[in-house]
């Protein structure tokens, strides 16, 4: 019988799993370790909270008496030091050990910081914490510099921000358009072709130095000569799981802790969930999900696997984004499909696009019509076949297009 | 008790969907969303969401609760506890009765 577990990190991931033990029955001893002051949720820092808009008590993840009340030990400002599994126990940073049955890893990823030489600087930013988003937010005054590199989903949503902050923003992605593979190529291309509308600089092209000036940072680019001068960088350019736990404890280690489909990893006394993991389905390792929902449904999973209850319905992939003041989601895969169908017109209020794949939705991406996403994820989740051309009529009520399909 | 504020019909109001009532009708600290769920029974909730600016009357309504149309929060359509994050602070549920096709919003006092 499992009677102690020890959650290592407090990201949505590691919290989630937490409030799924609880409600799934368990009612042992329960301690989520963070190195943190307290659990917080992270999708803000690179909007409301890096404009000054949000304090970061706003971006508690549960309040603090939460804790108290499911009784889950809140080891807050601490770090584990290496999981004993053999001994089934965690030891922390001050060499206390807990006892722990079942070890969660919820140790998260670190924001990349690419081998570019000059990226060290303390002029060079990356976007992944609280304090990363401090330090930024110093930086983004009215009329300041600031290049961003890769317009991914950190990178773009920075830059609006800082827009907004009054900076003047350079932005450099290599690829054209960013975000094809998450949104489809002509979604991509609308919503990076929005940076340049809204007053941003875009160039193609990739960094292959960085020099500290007398009062700011010089970008050498691979696309031209002469270095471009700036006050401050941010690097948005993906995460690099942490790992280092999960490795010292010889557990599975491809790129991410790899798990099963039950957040399992190499040892049956040790799960992970979020950001750090890989997941192996029928032998083939996944790509690392990387958002929001995908490490709270891990955690509903990992919970599950310890109560040893049905693991919860796989539901389509979703995430969201906002820039520009536009509300961007994303459900399913956009990537590869047979075909695409758009409601609504780019440029002209709401729009979303459905990609199709022998008559089904398989994924969609809509910009402020978040419905059209919900209703796609109840398709896509239900195999149902709808009407294209229903579909595409922004005149259709998708919840009853759906009501007739489920039939 | 009073006999409550008429603020639709209930042929406004689609199974699976909300309609936000101005707080300049209701008279409370913030608009009510009427929230008609799948069988046709009609809830209402504050609003807006306690997690960021949104209105749950554009939420999405499924399995007695209301999914926030920002980041889906969910919010339970009778006692308006949070059941799903981001949010974790609850909402104000109240009371609700159709009379004769009308909606009829009983601001500030609890579901039956």
């Amino acid at each position: 019988m499992v009677a102690s577990i020890v959650i290592v990190g407090g990201g949505i991931a590691g919290v989630s799993t937490a409030a799924a033990l609880r409600s799934g029955g368990y009612d042992g001893d329960l301690t989520l370790v963070d190195a943190g002051e307290f659990p917080y949720d992270r999708p803000p820092l690179s909007k409301d909270y890096l404009a000054g808009k949000q304090e970061l008590a706003a971006l508690a993840l549960q309040p603090a008496e939460w804790y108290d009340d499911q009784e889950i030990r809140l080891a807050n400002r601490t770090t584990v030091a290496a999981l004993r599994p053999a001994e089934a126990g965690v030891e922390l940073s001050d060499g206390t050990v807990l006892p722990a049955d079942r070890v969660v890893l919820a140790t998260g990823a670190h924001a990349a910081r690419p081998p570019i030489p000059g990226a060290t600087s303390d002029r060079v930013h990356v976007l992944r914490t609280a304090e990363d988003a401090d330090g930024l937010r110093k930086a983004l005054l009215p009329g300041a510099r600031l290049l961003v590199v890769g317009g991914g989903l950190i990178g773009a949503e920075a830059a609006s921000t800082a827009l907004g902050l009054g900076c003047e923003v350079t932005l450099v992605d290599p690829l054209t358009p960013p975000l094809a593979a998450a949104v489809g190529e002509e979604t991509a291309t609308w919503l990076h072709d929005l940076h340049a509308e809204r007053g941003i600089s875009v160039l193609t092209a990739g960094v292959d130095a960085f020099e500290e000036t007398a009062g700011g940072i010089a970008a050498r680019l691979n696309s031209e000569h002469a270095p471009r001068d700036f006050d401050a960088v941010l690097l948005g350019v993906g995460m690099r799981a942490e790992t280092t736990l999960a490795e010292a404890a010889g557990l599975e280690v491809t790129g991410g802790i790899v798990v099963d489909a039950g957040q399992t990893t190499s040892n049956p006394a040790v799960l992970a969930v979020g950001d750090p993991t890989r997941r192996r389905v029928d032998g083939v390792l996944q790509r690392p999900a990387e958002h929001w929902e995908a490490a709270q449904h891990d955690g509903t999973r990992a919970a599950a696997t310890i109560l040893g209850t049905p693991q919860p319905e796989p539901t389509a992939a979703w995430f969201w984004t906002d820039r520009h003041g536009l509300h961007v989601e994303g459900v399913g895969r956009m990537a590869d499909a047979g075909h695409t169908v758009v409601r609504g017109t780019p440029g002209d209020g709401p729009f979303s696009v459905f990609a199709i794949d022998d008559g089904r939705v398989v994924g969609a991406v809509a910009v402020d019509d978040t419905k059209a996403v919900r209703a796609s994820r109840r398709m896509i989740d239900g195999r149902l076949a709808v009407d294209l051309d229903d579909l595409a009529d922004s005149g259709t009520d998708l919840r009853k297009l759906l009501r007739a399909a489920k039939g | 008790m009073s006999e409550g504020i008429r603020v639709a019909s209930l042929d406004d109001v689609e199974e699976g969907e909300g309609i936000a009532i101005s707080k300049e009708v209701t008279g409370t600290e913030d608009d009510i969303a009427i929230l008609r769920d799948e069988a046709g029974f009609c809830w209402a909730l504050n609003d807006t969401c306690t997690h960021e600016t949104a209105s749950l009357a554009d939420g999405w309504v499924e399995d007695g609760d209301v999914e926030c149309p920002l980041h889906a929060s969910k919010f339970n359509l009778k006692t308006g506890e949070v059941d799903g994050l981001p949010a974790t602070q609850d909402t104000v549920a109240h009371r609700v009765e159709v009379r004769d096709g009308e909606i009829y919003l009983f601001p500030n006092e609890k579901p039956v």
